[in-house]
């Protein structure tokens, strides 16, 4: 454990959080790839980004806490979707609103397995509709399964790091998130989980997302009251 | 017994090995029943099997007989014996007259003798190189195992390490899921306890996360216990601001 952290030096991207996403890109014919590890209770912890568009796929889904990658997770199968422009989002009806503002035409979820457990998922898209053939779905399943012990134990190092560096492409545990919701808990004196809806609703209804909302509370320029601000 | 018995009733083994394997099995069950199929197939009248644990020793697991199991656990104790030979070289053991070979392990061969044993063939369960138990066969018959006997057992013996490494492999994720599960939780409690000491105190969140953690530190408290108290409001870690 450290002490005081002091001021956050911008610190470097990790090399070795980037390597999970390179098999993915190297292997398959996909435009962009983030990689997510997913507790049993379902706390997400977000590993790596290829790019800007996977970044925002990926934070989409934590914020709204639907989006096929939980389908993935549960499940522990593969939800494919070749077309994402045609529908098919009854299960994550506003992921599927948002997804729409976003230059991504098909959508492949691939479980990482360990074992029989399902310990997150890799979010793979591609800017053109179509669907991974099997070669490729299996492809994706290996690299995904062969990634999966390492993840973990990233996810893990960082969640027992006081200070771990977190970023736009490996945000982890959106920390700042949390401590929003703490003191947004504080200030209108009610539970965490009341809190965070809160939160959300805040950065929906503004059209901002929650993580930038959440920067707000804590940087002390953005306070909600009992009555919704 | 003839061979086409034999081949008859080790191809229903493997069978239901398959079957097993593929389905929610218990391991000790699954040992147990080898061990019991591959004595009666080789003729030999008892059998047990020793696997190493998860720090490196060996362990019995599954024997047909109590005279199995105390010759097993004889040469476990004394730390000798044709099978614990196996298992250090990884190479099957056979002596076919344990009397007339006495000298190489004189108190076990006492023992196995006492116990009605003549012969003993110890197999190595082996995966890349790696020998994580034996099997062993007893006969109270002199004779080694015919060279066609050794391979069905060596191949009963591999299905066995298969069957092992695969409910370990479940049993690992299981336990590195919940470590998972466990790390990012309590992380996530901690952000929201440094959170609510923050907007409380109006510490900023490294001086939060430092006055949480030195409280559970002279009160000698896992952090995330005390995280949980100043999240519900039962806990107050550092002096209140004035509104």
């Amino acid at each position: 454990m450290t002490g005081f952290a002091g001021p956050r030096v911008p610190t470097p991207e990790p090399d070795e959080a980037i390597d999970l996403c390179r098999p993915f890109l190297s292997s398959l014919p996909i435009s962009g790839v983030s990689v997510t590890v997913i507790s049993s209770s379902g706390t997400q912890s977000s590993l790596c980004s290829s790019d800007a568009v996977s970044a925002r796929i990926d934070e989409l889904q934590f914020e709204l806490g639907e989006g096929p990658q939980w389908s993935a997770a549960r499940s522990g199968d593969m939800v494919l979707l070749p077309d994402v422009r045609s529908g098919g989002h009854n299960d994550w009806p506003v992921f599927g609103a948002a997804l729409r503002e976003l230059p991504v035409a098909a959508l492949f979820s691939v479980p990482m397995r360990m074992g029989a457990v399902t310990v997150g998922v890799a979010t793979l898209h591609h800017t053109k509709p179509g669907q991974l053939k099997q070669e490729h779905q299996n492809t994706s399943l290996v690299i995904a399964s062969a990634i999966a012990i390492a993840a973990v134990q990233r996810a893990m190092a960082s969640a027992a790091d006081d200070v771990a560096p977190e970023s736009v492409s490996t945000p982890a545990l959106r920390r700042e998130v949390h401590q929003a919701t703490g003191m947004i808990l504080v200030h209108l004196d009610t539970t965490a989980t009341i809190a965070y809806s809160r939160l959300q609703a805040y950065a929906f209804s503004n059209g901002r997302t929650v993580q930038a909302v959440a920067g707000d509370v804590v940087a002390g320029t953005l306070r909600f009251e009992k009555t919704f601000p | 017994m003839s061979t086409k018995t034999r081949e008859a009733q080790l191809s229903d083994a493997f069978v239901k090995l398959a079957d097993i394997l593929i389905d929610d099995f218990d391991v000790v069950d699954l040992l147990h029943w080898l061990v019991e199929k591959c004595t009666e197939i080789l003729d030999t009248q008892a059998g047990g099997l020793l696997i190493v644990d998860h720090v490196g020793l060996l362990e019995l697991v599954a024997s047909t007989s109590e005279e199995a199991e105390l010759v097993e656990i004889f040469q476990l104790a004394g730390g000798y014996g044709p099978c614990l030979d196996c298992f250090r070289t990884g190479e099957a053991v056979t002596v076919g007259d344990l009397d007339a070979e006495s000298h190489r392990w004189p108190k076990f061969s006492a023992e196995a003798l006492r116990l009605g044993f003549r012969s003993v063939h110890a197999t190595p369960l082996r995966v890349r190189g790696q020998i994580i138990g034996t099997m062993n066969l007893f006969s109270h018959h002199v004779g080694a195992l015919a060279p066609t006997d050794i391979a069905v057992a060596q191949a009963l013996a591999n299905v066995a390490t298969i069957g092992i490494l695969q409910e370990r492999n479940i049993r690992t994720s299981q336990v590195l899921s919940e470590q998972l599960q466990h790390a990012l939780d309590s992380r996530i409690l901690i952000e929201q306890a440094k959170g609510v000491i923050a907007a409380t105190t109006g510490m900023d969140m490294s001086q939060a996360f430092s006055a949480m953690r030195d409280y559970a530190r002279n009160r000698n408290l896992p952090l995330r216990q005390v995280a949980d108290g100043v999240i519900d409001r039962r806990v107050q870690v550092g002096r209140p601001a004035p509104q």
